[in-house]
């Protein structure tokens, strides 16, 4: 390793030789410049550097302020500045082009950038961090529209930029034309039939998922990759493993997620952690930047651009992945430890065909009320029963948001995220299946954090619907390709788990209103409309529908053993007309706004992942 | 040539019982036997499929449900032979099952379970009485079997599937025969026993001190309440819901939760239980006897040597020991109750649940000949405790077909023409559209069930019959009676005793056209004076009460 800051921080002993040695090793894996693998894979914290350069008789100079002459930045990758971290400004009247680095001391940094210039230089310091948001905000333009547009050049029929096409409204307009004219001529039989539709599609899609979850529940023990089998990887065949971590406002978690990232069991040099902050979030640099030890992770800035979406920031972020597989997690997930070589074991045992690995989601804050219970048993149906019983099956899985593993060659072959589309995951985990590709899920967990707060829950629900809505709309612009490239049961199932998930919330107020009408206010209108036979199948879907929805939420707690919470799943038809509000609020907005990310709150909860530790069975 | 034999076995063993049971379904109908059961199923199919009105009442409240289902499966074999059809498709299922399972678990040689799972099916006369009497034992039988049998599956994987798919059984079961929903209580012991193996305490120790370890600890006590009330919850979820779905339906469609129960045009349950005292004043009387409390399991013991053979094997393994006498204990509540005499369900309930424990730990204790020695002989004297039941049996169905079968000069002799199918042929040879008659199917659904069509019939299923019953003059022409001596007679307002009501409100006048030792066919007319006291001088009416 060139010399650099570190040797004269070892010099006066506040680093330490062996820290030297591994730095170097960073550095070069990854080409970057040995300060930044310092401060980004733990090795040194930004406060106490800041304090060293200062002692050395660098101030740090903000460099967001300072007058620059775009061409000389022009004339810069924004990757080679991001690695190396420098910026040049200006030059000064004495000829000397002025550049700004994080490390003043770096030779080697010297030598390029003067054989890049043809001019002599004169260094200032400044914070890595300023450089990084300086150097993306101001020549990650290219990269950025890359994230947003590269998926609708590549891939057109698979963007999510045209919510209708023109033949989903014909055929819309179409539907509702000939309902609403049938309602005029023919009101009673019209009735009827769309009543009975609605009621059996009802039942169909919940026995669906029930069959589901039994599918699921037969391989719940099954362990594809053994404990003994992670305990014997040997390290050094480990491939570096990118983690994108998209964030925004979320300055109050950015300690845990250290905490978080250091629990991983992984070689912490083979870790690419990114956490993807947007420009306009001061707030998460700062608390990165007043960090009072040293992170883990490299800070990618995402310039602004529409839409303001986590995918937009993934798709941004994979343009500075350096690894063989890449995980998405939330900046408040705790993954299990050995999760990540868990996920390179089972890839490496899995044809290739796979490439995707979703892990099974779920909160360490059950307990705290009772929505986080209700989420929580939600979320275990969801990830322990139904996401393998799709697997099983051989059924498209929409991906859930966060612990997605992905080979990252493939990921872009696939044309990454969709930012455009709300829930960008699941369409991604489709997409794959459109391909003729595969989604798998490895037995590990990651903790969330389930929200806590009614209406905070609304947005976030309401945003996951209007995603599945839109996704259902992309792919099913041609239903007859969809059929041939993912076969008959995986079209059925398609229809059944992503289009009728957010129609069956839809159409469940209806059919409540309906039972209420007749059984609990005897509204006599209500017979006219149902004749004898209608009323029954009517009712035996309703409350058949129910009890299996209720069951199937019981499911859940097995696993896992919450049997705790096997008594709140009988409020499941009070959870389902929250999905519903949520349901409503999503179709309004995939009209009004389809684009548009509902944010979600985190870092409510008052329990932490900790304390769920320590009291977890 | 050995590995296709070892492959097909099964099959080839299920189609030729198959055949067995067909041949014997046939024999049995040419001695005239028909199970009452039987035939309540075949006239509601009948109802449901051919008559205009009530169909939804018919498909939705008819109880057993899954009996009755089932045998619409088999309709276009015969609204008569549908019933027997399904019960010998269910029984064969069963028997196939029953040799996979053995093969799967492959504790006990091929030659040893093959041929005594085949001689109990071949020649037990209570799974033979299962196959053919049409009635609902088969089903009860196979859905008794897959409840058990998941149980047991739960505690070789210790997964969620297999407690969800015996909570499904359990409903099926339960709608096959709604006593069963007993096995709530049945169950609690060893819920208790399979919740405490969870727990993190001390295995080493015997389970009464796991147990009083764990319920003297909070924590412990907490986890063990948990998770005893999570798996009684997933296992009888299930079947409450659609107890409360099907309630809910009969409320709504015939205006009474319980209607499935209690109605005799519903459940056949409500008129073929025998009670008790009419067992006893009827002086056949021996095996009710035995239906109390310790006696009646020791006498299902007594019936069932093959279900010691498996407590033998279970020494040691007590929460599936506790299994295995859940329906002991599920015997024990019923009988606390107890209003009817126990028909042969209740006891081959026993002979399964051995050939049950049996699949699981069969022959581990012993060399293979020992085994095939003590399995087969124990199956040999299973087979003739069985015949010794049906020779003490209480109920005269159950006896009829152990005589119709027992006496084998009978079986091709002349084809024996019973009582209902002379009344129902005199019925379809009278009954128009012009000439309607008026029959009440709580007693009659054996004539129903016999009739060419329902053309010309009218049954309380009709909107006009209560009107009729009220003014028959106004609608039919005909009606039929059941007479004092029809032990159902009661169930049905068309007895002789309201006839003879009817006769005094001088509503119309009759004359006998048709009459068996049970029924009478009465032709209507306009009152007049001279054939009223005639028809109430009639004997027949005369000794009405």
């Amino acid at each position: 390793m060139n010399r650099c800051v570190l040797h004269k921080m070892n010099e006066a002993a506040v680093f330490a030789e062996d820290k030297l040695i591994a730095v170097g090793d960073i550095a070069d894996t990854y080409s970057y410049a040995p300060i930044k693998a310092a401060l980004n894979f733990g090795f040194l914290q930004r406060k106490e550097y800041v304090a060293f350069l200062a002692k050395e008789g660098y101030d740090i100079i903000d460099v967001r302020n300072e007058e620059m002459d775009k061409a000389y930045i022009e004339d810069c990758e924004v990757s080679h500045m991001n690695s190396f971290l420098y910026l040049p400004l200006r030059k000064l009247p004495s000829g000397e082009l002025l550049i700004a680095v994080a490390d003043p001391f770096d030779e080697k940094l010297a030598v390029s950038l003067t054989v890049k210039f043809k001019c002599p230089l004169k260094f200032v310091a400044t914070s890595d961090l300023d450089i990084t948001w300086m150097a993306h905000t101001m020549r990650g333009g290219f990269f950025v529209k890359e994230a947003v547009f590269s998926l609708m050049k590549k891939d057109p029929d698979s963007s999510g930029l045209i919510t209708f096409t023109d033949s989903q409204l014909y055929f819309l307009f179409g539907f509702i034309g000939i309902t609403v004219a049938m309602l005029i001529l023919f009101f009673k039989p019209t009735f009827i039939a769309i009543n009975l539709f609605s009621s059996v599609f009802f039942l169909f899609s919940i026995l669906f998922k029930l069959y589901l979850a039994l599918t699921g529940s037969k391989s719940e023990l099954h362990e594809v990759v053994s404990k003994e089998e992670i305990k014997n990887v040997n390290e050094a065949t480990l491939p570096v493993y990118t983690i994108l971590l998209p964030v925004f406002k979320e300055d109050k978690l950015i300690r845990k997620l250290i905490w978080n990232l250091r629990s991983l069991d992984y070689p912490q040099a083979k870790l690419d952690v990114k956490l993807l902050i947007e420009e306009v979030d001061d707030k998460t640099l700062n608390a990165v930047r007043n960090l009072d030890f040293p992170a883990n992770f490299e800070v990618i800035v995402c310039p602004a651009h529409q839409p303001q979406t986590k995918p937009k920031a993934c798709n941004y972020g994979l343009h500075f992945s350096r690894g063989e597989y890449l995980a998405i997690y939330d900046a408040e997930d705790v993954p299990d430890s050995d999760q990540l070589k868990k996920v390179v074991c089972q890839f490496r045992k899995l044809p290739d065909e796979f490439v995707v690995l979703q892990g099974a989601l779920n909160y360490f804050n059950k307990n705290e009320n009772l929505l986080t219970r209700m989420f929580t048993l939600e979320y275990s149906y969801w990830f322990d029963y139904m996401l393998t019983g799709l697997e099983t099956m051989d059924i498209p899985i929409p991906l859930g948001g966060t612990s997605n593993h992905f080979k990252l060659k493939k990921l872009i072959e696939l044309g990454a995220w969709d930012p455009f589309n709300v829930t960008e995951d699941a369409d991604l985990g489709l997409r794959v299946y459109d391909k003729g590709l595969k989604v798998g899920v490895v037995n590990s967990t990651t903790l969330e954090e389930a929200n806590n707060e009614f209406f905070n829950w609304i947005r976030q629900r309401s945003r996951w619907i209007k995603g599945y809505m839109q996704t259902y709309l992309v792919h099913m612009r041609n239903p007859a390709k969809l059929v041939r490239r993912v076969g008959w049961k995986g079209f059925f199932g398609f229809n059944f788990f992503i289009g009728g998930t957010s129609f069956t919330f839809l159409l469940y107020p209806v059919l409540l209103g309906f039972f209420a009408m007749y059984l609990i206010f005897k509204w006599s209108f209500v017979n006219k409309l149902f004749p004898d036979w209608v009323l029954y199948i009517s009712i035996f879907n309703f409350i058949a529908g129910n009890v299996l929805m209720i069951y199937v939420n019981m499911l859940a707690v097995f696993k896992r053993r919450y049997y705790e919470l096997i008594l709140f799943s009988a409020l499941n038809p009070i959870y389902w007309l929250m999905h519903s509000r949520a349901a409503y609020k999503g179709l309004w907005q995939l009209i009004t706004k389809p684009f548009y990310w509902e944010k979600t709150n985190h870092g409510l909860s008052k329990l932490s992942s900790t304390s769920q530790v320590v009291t977890h069975d | 040539m050995k590995k296709i034999a070892e492959k097909y076995i099964n099959g080839v063993l299920a189609l030729a019982l198959l055949m067995y049971y067909l041949i014997m379904s046939w024999i049995l109908h040419r001695t005239g036997y028909e199970h009452s059961e039987n035939l309540f199923i075949a006239e509601k199919i009948k109802v449901l499929l051919e008559s205009d009105e009530g169909n939804l009442l018919t498909l939705g409240t008819t109880f057993p449900s899954l009996v009755f289902l089932s045998s619409l499966v088999f309709t276009p074999f015969g609204y008569l032979f549908a019933p027997i059809l399904a019960s010998i498709a269910i029984i064969t299922a069963l028997f196939y099952m029953i040799i996979s399972d053995f093969k799967s678990s492959s504790k006990i040689q091929a030659f040893v379970y093959v041929p005594v799972v085949t001689l109990l099916f071949f020649l037990h006369p209570g799974l033979i009485y299962a196959a053919i009497s049409g009635r609902g034992v088969a089903a009860i039988l196979l859905f008794f079997y897959l409840v058990f049998r998941s149980l047991f599956r739960y505690y070789q994987t210790q997964t969620t599937y297999y407690l969800s798919m015996a909570s499904i059984y359990l409903s099926c079961l339960i709608f096959c025969d709604y006593n069963f929903l007993w096995l709530l209580l049945a169950f609690f012991p060893f819920v208790v026993l399979v919740s405490l193996e969870g727990l993190k305490i001390n295995k080493d120790q015997p389970a009464i001190l796991q147990y009083f370890q764990s319920v003297n600890n909070v924590s412990q006590r907490r986890k063990l309440a948990n998770r005893t009330v999570a798996i009684y919850i997933i296992i009888f979820l299930l079947p409450f819901g659609a107890i409360l779905l099907f309630q809910v339906l009969n409320q709504t469609h015939a205006g009474n939760s319980t209607y499935f129960l209690t109605s005799q045009y519903a459940n056949w349950h409500v008129i073929g239980n025998v009670p008790i005292g009419e067992v006893i004043s009827n002086g056949n009387a021996k095996n009710v006897t035995r239906q109390s409390q310790l006696l009646f399991q020791a006498y299902v013991l007594l019936l069932n040597p093959l279900l010691i053979l498996a407590f033998f094997y279970y020494k040691g393994k007590l929460y599936e020991l506790l299994t295995l006498l859940a329906p002991f204990i599920l015997i024990s509540i019923l009988v606390i109750n107890l209003q009817y005499n126990f028909t042969i369900e209740y006891y081959l309930i026993f002979l399964i649940l051995g050939l049950l424990g049996l699949t699981i730990y069969g022959g581990r204790k012993f060399g293979k000949k020992v085994t095939w020695f003590l399995v087969f002989s124990v199956a040999l004297l299973n087979v003739f405790t069985g015949i010794y039941y049906f020779k003490n049996t209480d109920d005269a169905e159950e006896r009829t077909f152990y005589l119709s079968i027992k006496d084998y000069k009978n079986w091709l002799g002349t084809k024996t023409i019973n009582e209902e199918f002379e009344i129902a042929a005199y019925v379809s040879s009278i009954a128009t559209k012009q000439n309607k008659i008026l029959i009440d199917d709580a007693a009659a659904f054996k004539v129903i069930a016999h009739l060419k069509d329902l053309n010309g019939v009218v049954l309380p299923l009709n909107k006009s019959f209560i009107t009729l019953v009220e003014n028959p003059i106004a609608g039919t022409r005909y009606i039929l009676i059941a007479k004092n001596n029809n032990v159902l007679k009661t169930f049905s307002v068309l007895n002789a005793y309201n006839f003879k009501q009817m006769l005094i409100q001088e509503k119309f006048s009759p004359e006998i056209m048709f009459e068996t030792e049970h029924w009478a066919v009465y032709r209507i007319f306009k009152y007049n004076k001279e054939m009223q006291i005639d028809a109430l001088n009639d004997e027949r009416l005369k000794q009405t009460k």
